[in-house]
């Protein structure tokens, strides 16, 4: 006998990495062999944010959620769950905020902040059935487009939502499309920007893995609003559960006649291709994209004559970032206003942030706009890990700065970040605790951002080459106040000079932990001493014989037996042998272990 | 067009840029990657100046920015000469010995941090003028490669390219002599390519290469006899001395 029980198994890439299809396929053969009263519908959906607790399987109509759910659960759960309906507890979601299990996921903290546009669909879906994304209004927005509204009503109804490009920039996607609709030279082009590469960022690829049809949808009524037959999705190489979902997405939306000719009756002819992008970090600039979709290096141009108007092979393009078009659907569907209501001024609607490093619960969180970051960080984050101190956000990839805690009330908007000298960026945010060297983070950002430059202009090229090598000196000890001085200089050469948005913002995380964290830098410098314990030539461990109980953890974990001391006697750490890995540090339960300055130049 | 450069108002013409308009105007303005006729811009950065439209001021790569009705340019603020002066730096630092950019170095006066002095001296400054000639050629046997600090220019996989022709283009548009040529009697070795060399009919010297003559008769769908350039010139000066001759 068939039921309405549902169960929906996550198949995001964090859950799979968890044996989730595992878990997933099990639950279909079990289903289907078992001599069962009530057979559920079992179905893979993209991921639910909660990635760190993954994998997740949700039982509906009950609206019970399983957390970290194994292969071995999955007899124990349609035993008790879907045919007894009891709940297990040991599966259940636990709050660490609030400090309860939760039944329903829904009311968990991390999800009860939230409030979803772009992620509407996602973990309620399977990305590859067209017909679930119908179910839920999916196509709507389009159908209601192309049979009542003129393209310049959708034009006049984006540009009122006043959405911002969610890619980073923040440009008002409406000006966008009506400066691109105003020209009249044809043919026009459509593309979907889905080469996300800021370190710890997974918002677009969780969008395209699990509802590629809402980009397709938003992608079709802009070409509808501007005049184009033809579209590209430009997605990372890397990528490759997103460019899977994304095909069948295409393929299907073919055969069901929302893309191709005559789009549901109408006049409307478009189609998509998706374009693998080769992996490069530059290739996210949009002239960079627009190139490498040519088959050229992946070099951006000066954009002084915009893309609006001479784009892809010099034709008006419209380029807007996978959340951007998620957003689409729901603004025509529900009009402006709804949109208006969310958010706050200027910046309207939801942001989807990838939260990640030091807090408690990593994953993918959607908030409205202006939720501060305190929030995000110790509410939906559940605050750092093992109660550590909070030292200092890191939001909008390399691009983006460091923010400290004296900022932690900063609205999440596009004009706040700004502010305080960080950015939005696609909405990566590190949260780094007491332990994160914040020398040692820009050096990582610069020579992320030396490798991932695209080399065409000599400022960002050899700008960001010299300011590796001064932050390298300084973080191996060997650097001087004079170097601080030229990093400084550099980057406002580098900043001011380079070409593109990547050379103009890469000295933000340097500039940022300059402004925030100097006395780090100075203790670098001026001590030889890295006071998070992160540098190696410049830490050492030492054990207060007053605090040192003489549990001698610390001398069982330590890697080359460096630390000696008998039993309930204070311990002492062999410097000579010592490789300052930091597990002792780590580990010993009365933290006496104190972090000192390196030892060889001391 | 009005447009202003350094106070000084000027006649325009649509559609060039700062830097086209500064040197008709013989207004100077530092390049090293601009080359006329090539259309890849903004490598250097050496042409940035400062612009004023409306309120906003903004600083542009000139070689790319198109003038547009009143536009106020100033091409040396201490803003601007500074971060020339800094590019000259970080140039110098990749390629110390280099005459080029020693000359460049003791024009712009730097003051170069000397522990940043890479220990590998590399030539090229990744200008991109010998791509943008090979390009114009239409062989497009070199590109740039790689990305970041790690950036060069050369052939598919630096494996000896079969679209090159020999024809040295590239070496000759170089201004840090960056692309190393060597020839023997009867062969150039350029972009790890070994190439015979063929000898003028009339003065017997080698002077170019079999694949760009072929390359050369290719495109003009003819025909073209063995004069190395000297010969070709003497024989049209002789032509004209001799129809001359006919007239007087």
């Amino acid at each position: 006998m068939s039921s309405n029980k549902k169960i929906l198994v996550c198949c995001g890439t964090g859950c799979l990495a968890n044996n989730s299809y595992q878990v997933y396929e099990k639950f279909k053969s079990l289903t289907k062999e078992k001599e069962i009263t009530v057979k559920p519908l079992v179905k893979p959906t993209g991921c639910n944010g909660l990635c760190e607790k993954g994998p997740v399987v949700k039982i509906l109509p009950d609206d019970i959620s399983y957390f970290k759910v194994k292969v071995e659960d999955v007899e124990e759960i349609i035993e008790k769950t879907i045919i007894k309906g009891k709940i297990i507890d040991r599966l259940l979601y636990f709050d660490t905020n609030t400090k309860t299990k939760i039944t329903d996921h829904r009311n968990a903290t991390f999800y009860k902040n939230q409030h979803k546009i772009a992620l509407r669909n996602i973990g309620e879906i399977d990305p590859s059935k067209i017909e679930d994304y119908i179910e839920r209004d999916g196509y709507e927005a389009l159908k209601k487009v192309l049979f009542n509204f003129k393209p310049e009503k959708v034009l006049d109804m984006v540009e009122e939502s006043y959405l911002r490009g969610r890619g980073g920039a923040g440009f008002p996607t409406g000006i966008k499309w009506k400066t691109c609709a105003s020209y009249d030279n044809f043919p026009k082009y459509v593309i979907c920007n889905g080469d996300e590469g800021d370190p710890g960022a997974f918002m677009d690829r969780s969008i395209m893995e699990g509802d590629p049809n809402t980009v397709i949808e938003g992608m079709i009524i802009c070409a509808y609003a501007v005049g184009s037959n033809q579209g590209y999705l430009y997605i990372r190489d890397e990528y490759e559960l997103a460019r899977k979902n994304m095909q069948i997405a295409i393929d299907s939306a073919r055969e069901h006649g929302y893309l191709g000719k005559n789009i549901l009756g109408s006049s409307l002819n478009f189609d998509l291709e998706i374009v693998r992008g080769g992996g490069a970090f530059v290739c996210g600039e949009s002239s960079a994209l627009m190139a490498s979709i040519q088959g050229k290096v992946g070099e951006p141009r000066a954009k002084y004559i915009r893309s609006v108007e001479k784009g892809l092979w010099e034709q008006p393009t419209i380029l807007n970032n996978v959340e951007t078009w998620a957003n689409i659907p729901p603004i025509l569907l529900n009009g402006p206003n709804w949109f208006k209501k969310i958010g706050v001024k200027d910046n309207y609607g939801t942001k989807v942030f990838s939260l990640v490093g030091k807090v408690k619960n990593t994953g993918l969180v959607e908030v409205p706009m202006g939720s501060s970051l305190r929030n995000l960080v110790f509410e939906i984050g559940g605050g750092i890990i093992n109660d550590k101190e909070f030292k200092a956000v890191q939001t909008g990839g390399p691009s983006g700065g460091c923010i400290p805690k004296e900022h932690l009330d900063v609205n999440l908007d596009f004009d706040s970040l700004d502010d305080i000298g960080s950015m939005m960026g696609s909405g990566g945010v590190i949260v780094m605790d007491e332990n994160t060297c914040m020398v040692e983070v820009a050096r990582y950002y610069m020579e992320f951002l030396s490798e991932e430059s695209c080399g065409k202009c000599t400022t960002c090229r050899e700008g960001i080459k010299l300011m590796l090598d001064i932050l390298t000196n300084i973080t191996e000890g060997k650097g001087t106040k004079e170097d601080l001085d030229l990093l400084i200089d550099i980057c406002h050469t580098v900043e001011k000079g380079s070409l593109c948005g990547l050379g103009q913002t890469a000295p933000n995380p340097v500039k940022t932990t300059i402004e925030f964290f100097k006395d780090e830098y100075l203790e670098h410098i001026e001590n030889h001493r890295c006071p998070a314990g992160v540098c190696k030539n410049l830490t050492s461990y030492h054990i207060n014989q007053d605090e040192c109980i003489g549990c001698g953890i610390c001398a069982k974990k330590c890697p080359v037996d460096a630390i000696s001391g008998e039993p309930k006697k204070a311990h002492k750490i062999d410097q000579n042998s010592c490789i300052t890995c930091g597990e002792c540090y780590e580990n010993c339960p009365v933290d006496a272990i104190k972090i000192g300055g390196g030892i060889v130049e001391s | 067009m009005k447009v202003k450069i350094n106070g000084k108002v000027l006649n325009a013409k649509e559609g060039e840029t700062i830097l086209q308009l500064a040197k008709r105007k013989k207004i100077e303005i530092p390049s090293l990657c601009y080359k006329k006729g090539f259309e890849d811009l903004g490598r250097c950065r050496m042409c940035l100046v400062e612009i004023k439209n409306g309120r906003r001021k903004k600083i542009v790569s000139s070689c790319a920015y198109p003038v547009k009705e009143n536009l106020e340019v100033q091409t040396h603020t201490e803003e601007i000469i500074k971060i020339r002066k800094d590019i000259v730096m970080l140039m110098y630092l990749k390629s110390p010995d280099n005459k080029y950019v020693q000359k460049l170095a003791e024009e712009y006066k730097i003051d170069e941090p000397k522990k940043y002095i890479q220990k590998i001296n590399d030539d090229c400054i990744l200008c991109g003028l010998c791509v943008e000639a090979c390009r114009e050629l239409g062989t497009n046997a070199i590109s740039m490669v790689q990305r970041g600090s790690e950036k060069k220019v050369s052939t598919p996989y630096d494996d000896e390219s079969k679209d090159c022709i020999g024809c040295g283009s590239c070496a000759e548009v170089c201004p840090t002599d960056a692309i190393k040529v060597e020839e023997t009697e009867n062969t150039r070795t350029i972009w790890n390519r070994k190439f015979e060399l063929v000898s003028c009919k009339i003065c017997g010297k080698n002077y170019t290469t079999l694949e760009t003559i072929k390359y050369s008769e290719k495109l003009l769908g003819e025909e073209i006899e063995y004069i190395c350039n000297e010969c070709k010139k003497k024989i049209t000066a002789d032509t004209f001395k001799e129809s001359f001759k006919n007239i007087y």
